[in-house]
């Protein structure tokens, strides 16, 4: 099949800033630190917080599960090293602040480049129930490894109410500088696969898509070479989106690939959509087909000050600094820190702070670049140049909702969608006078957030 | 000659200045029949009850104005006594125009901010540039070394509308004597460092530390910080150790020796007094006098 890599489907809005990949994209999974001690969030992902199995002092396997919670949006956490219990203590947590951990002192631990996962020539997901593989994906504590940390059992459970149909698979990567993604596709790409179909016979979906943007042509073609070989797998297909950020936004995608709108405040599976991460599919294979818990993942660490930017295969729970220590450490020249990429990544000053389940990568910005930034220079008023309505994927006014946060007009803020936007901070990178649009409305987000719990009456 | 000018003018002048009278009278005459057709009955009591109320549209009631809230308070009198800038005072006035009884509520309530330390006092761990605000501060970063303390941005300052909250190196500083207690501070603040508690003397003791952290880790980014160790627990019972941080039972609080002991023994000064008069705050490091000799 001829591959068209031009990719003509998009969204209106949106971004082109400097991919800066090649830092790391033709870089194989490494083997990452040989970590002394790793502290497992409780809290990993969205939804109830997890409980601890285990006391202080407790030994603990690798693969053992440590923390679980009887809720139905929430998702088990599994120790990823051989060890023993140090502490529950408190740590870093970039969206929730100090959050407890469970803090586990490693016995041995050698490195490896991938889980002991292996695909059996005979799969056939057809041996597996719907019932069965969602039940894996719960007890393997899989969450959305792309970001938000949804958990993947709640996705991909078939819902009378919301019946499935279309299944899209996100290997956009649209963010610059990141690249485990990519390296996973090339890499895993059967295991990949595998994971795939097992979702799609829990979910109940009949059609397939693989989105991947246009500039990841190898990607593409080593999927669709991957996919012929597969049998069982005619409803699959690749689909090269356009090169755009936020291309791998839920809601852009779907309106990329399907040119349906995701209601405002509604989810994909109202309109019968679910998106998955090409990460939290490989995570899948291994969990049903092997019962590996989710324990490891692949974190990119890159950016101008980091001296080996590469794809490193580590246990969760790893603490940046360990990482960044792994990678050549902290250079002179670095100055900001962040979990994620340099778009919706958050910055970090605790380097304690430990890898969740949703961490993509680490990008370590240096202090010239911080210096260009745009809120290191001067701000000014809002010149009505219109430009934050244009590339604003989700079709909102960022300047008007900025400003109503700004001088505390909460409902204004409200009656344009503060709660639409995805905080994909395209408006802040092309305002001219260097508002920092995103940061006024995740501010605002979270004022709304108190004033609804704590008003009285 | 001047006369004749007058004359003229006034007979050209005559018949607008009647149709003007005619005009108002016929709009008064309206606006008469439409006052009576269309009145609005005000209970007389609303305008009682607003003129009992301080009339500082504060919205310590919840309420968007003193004017809501009286309308509100007559049509459900469970909601008297939340206008905390009036008092006792005003909720007794009400409770007359309404005709109910006042059940004593005890002393007022007062805030409290639950971090003592100075700039000096805290750690950082990277310098913040974002938006000047607690609230973005404290989602956007966890920047200053303690996740528990004081952000010292203001938005508790700028939450209060009776210049009562100042922010002196670093501290958040609750002017007593200004203070209506109107709660709105202890909402704005994101690490909710700010609590209300019933002010029964003059000045109260408290311990001004929110770290969950253990002692050993508490020790290593602050100062002045409570590190757990029980060492005022054992003094008297007033004080309670919960998740590695002290906290005062206000409701049975009175100033004793027991208390103050455990004041002077606090390892990390976290233990002061706040209030109208209340005395500078001691330094840690220093032990008091009468300890050392011991
Ligand atoms: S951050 Fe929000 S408002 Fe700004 S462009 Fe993205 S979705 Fe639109
Ligand atoms: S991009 Fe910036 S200057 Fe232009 S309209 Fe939006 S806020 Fe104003
Ligand atoms: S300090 Fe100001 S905002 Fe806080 S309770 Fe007192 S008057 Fe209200
Ligand atoms: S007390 Fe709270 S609101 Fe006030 S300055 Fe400190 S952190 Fe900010």
């Amino acid at each position: 099949m001829k591959v068209n890599v031009k990719g003509r489907f998009s969204f209106p809005g949106g971004i082109h800033p400097p991919e800066k990949k090649d830092l790391s994209r033709e870089v194989e999974i490494q083997p990452g630190p040989a970590v002394k001690e790793v502290a497992v969030m409780l809290s990993q992902h969205i939804g109830a917080v997890c409980q601890p199995l285990n006391r202080k002092g407790d030994a603990v396997q690798a693969g053992q599960k440590i923390g679980d919670c009887d809720a139905f949006v929430s998702a088990p956490v599994h120790s990823p090293i051989t060890g023993k219990v140090k502490e529950i203590a408190l740590r870093s947590h970039a969206v929730l602040g100090r959050s407890s951990a469970i803090v586990i002192e490693a016995f041995s631990y050698s490195p490896t480049r991938r889980s002991y996962f292996k695909l059996k020539d005979d799969f056939d997901e057809k041996n597996y129930s719907a019932g069965q593989i969602c039940e894996a994906v719960r007890q393997a504590g899989i969450v959305g490894m792309g970001g938000a940390g949804f958990p993947t059992r709640v996705k991909i459970e078939p819902n009378p109410q919301m019946p499935k149909e279309t299944l899209i698979i996100n290997g956009c990567e649209c963010e610059p500088y990141i690249t485990c993604d990519y390296r996973i596709m090339l890499e895993w790409t059967n295991q990949i696969i595998a994971g795939i179909k097992l979702a799609r016979k829990a979910s109940g979906c009949s059609q397939v898509f693989i989105a991947i943007e246009g500039n990841k042509p190898k990607a593409i073609e080593v999927m669709n070479r991957a996919l012929e070989s597969f049998a069982n797998s005619d409803s699959i297909k690749v689909i090269p989106v356009k090169t755009k950020y936020p291309q791998g936004g839920e809601r852009q995608l779907i309106k990329a690939i399907l040119k349906k709108d995701v209601p405002t405040g509604g989810i994909p599976p109202m309109i019968g959509v679910v998106v998955l991460n090409v990460a939290t599919a490989a995570a899948i294979a291994e969990a049903v087909i092997s019962d590996l818990p989710l324990t490891h993942r692949v974190v990119t660490v890159t950016g101008e000050a980091v001296a080996k930017p590469g794809n490193y295969y580590v246990p969760i729970g790893t603490s940046v600094e360990d990482l960044i220590e792994f990678c050549g450490g902290v250079t002179k020249k670095s100055a900001k820190v962040l979990l994620g990429g340099p778009m919706m990544g958050i910055a970090i000053a605790d380097l304690k702070t430990p890898i969740t389940k949703a961490t993509n990568a680490i990008t370590v910005l240096t202090k010239e670049q911080i210096g260009r930034a745009k809120f290191a220079r001067r701000q000014t008023a809002c010149i009505c140049c219109g430009r934050c309505l244009e590339v604003c994927p989700e079709n909102l006014n960022p300047t008007k909702i900025a400003h109503a946060v700004k001088y505390n007009f909460l409902d204004v803020a409200e009656s344009y969608y503060i709660s639409a936007c995805m905080e994909c901070g395209c408006c802040s990178y092309v305002c001219p006078a260097n508002i920092e649009l995103t940061g006024y409305i995740k501010t605002g987000k979270i004022f709304l957030a108190r004033q609804k719990k704590k008003i009285p009456g | 000659m001047i006369l004749a000018n007058v004359l003229e003018l006034w007979s050209s002048v005559w018949p607008a200045g009647v149709t003007m009278l005619g005009l108002g009278s016929g709009f008064a005459l309206v606006l008469l029949i439409a006052s009576e057709k269309l009145k609005v009955t005000v209970d007389p009591k609303i305008e009682q009850i607003h003129e009992a109320l301080p009339n500082l549209d504060c919205g310590a009631c919840g309420f968007a104005g003193c004017g809501q809230y009286a309308k509100a308070v007559l049509g459900d009198p469970e909601l008297l006594g939340k206008c905390a800038p009036g008092g006792p005072e005003t909720s007794s006035k009400i409770a007359d125009v309404l005709n109910l009884q006042v059940s004593d509520s005890g002393p007022q309530q007062r805030p409290i901010v639950r971090c003592r330390a100075c700039t000096a006092d805290k750690t950082l761990y990277a310098q913040y540039q974002g938006i000047q605000s607690c609230i973005a501060a404290n989602a956007l970063a966890n920047v200053q070394a303690c996740g528990f303390g004081c952000l010292s941005f203001g938005d508790c300052t700028r939450a209060c509308k009776f210049d009562a909250l100042h922010i002196v190196d670093g501290m958040t500083i609750v002017d007593y004597e200004k203070c209506t207690g109107c709660t709105a501070c202890s909402k704005a603040c994101p690490r909710n460092l700010i609590e209300m508690v019933p002010f029964g003397y003059e000045n109260m003791m408290i311990v001004a530390c929110n770290s969950k952290e253990t002692g050993k880790s508490t020790r290593s980014i602050c100062k002045v910080g409570c590190i757990g160790c029980g060492i005022c627990v054992k003094q008297t019972d007033v004080f309670s150790v919960e998740d590695n941080l002290a906290r005062i039972d206000f409701t049975r609080y009175e100033p004793n020796e027991q208390a103050e002991t455990a004041m002077n023994k606090c390892p990390t000064k976290v233990i002061i007094y706040r209030g109208k008069t209340a005395p500078e705050p001691p330094q840690p490091g220093k032990k008091p006098v009468a300890a050392t000799k011991a």
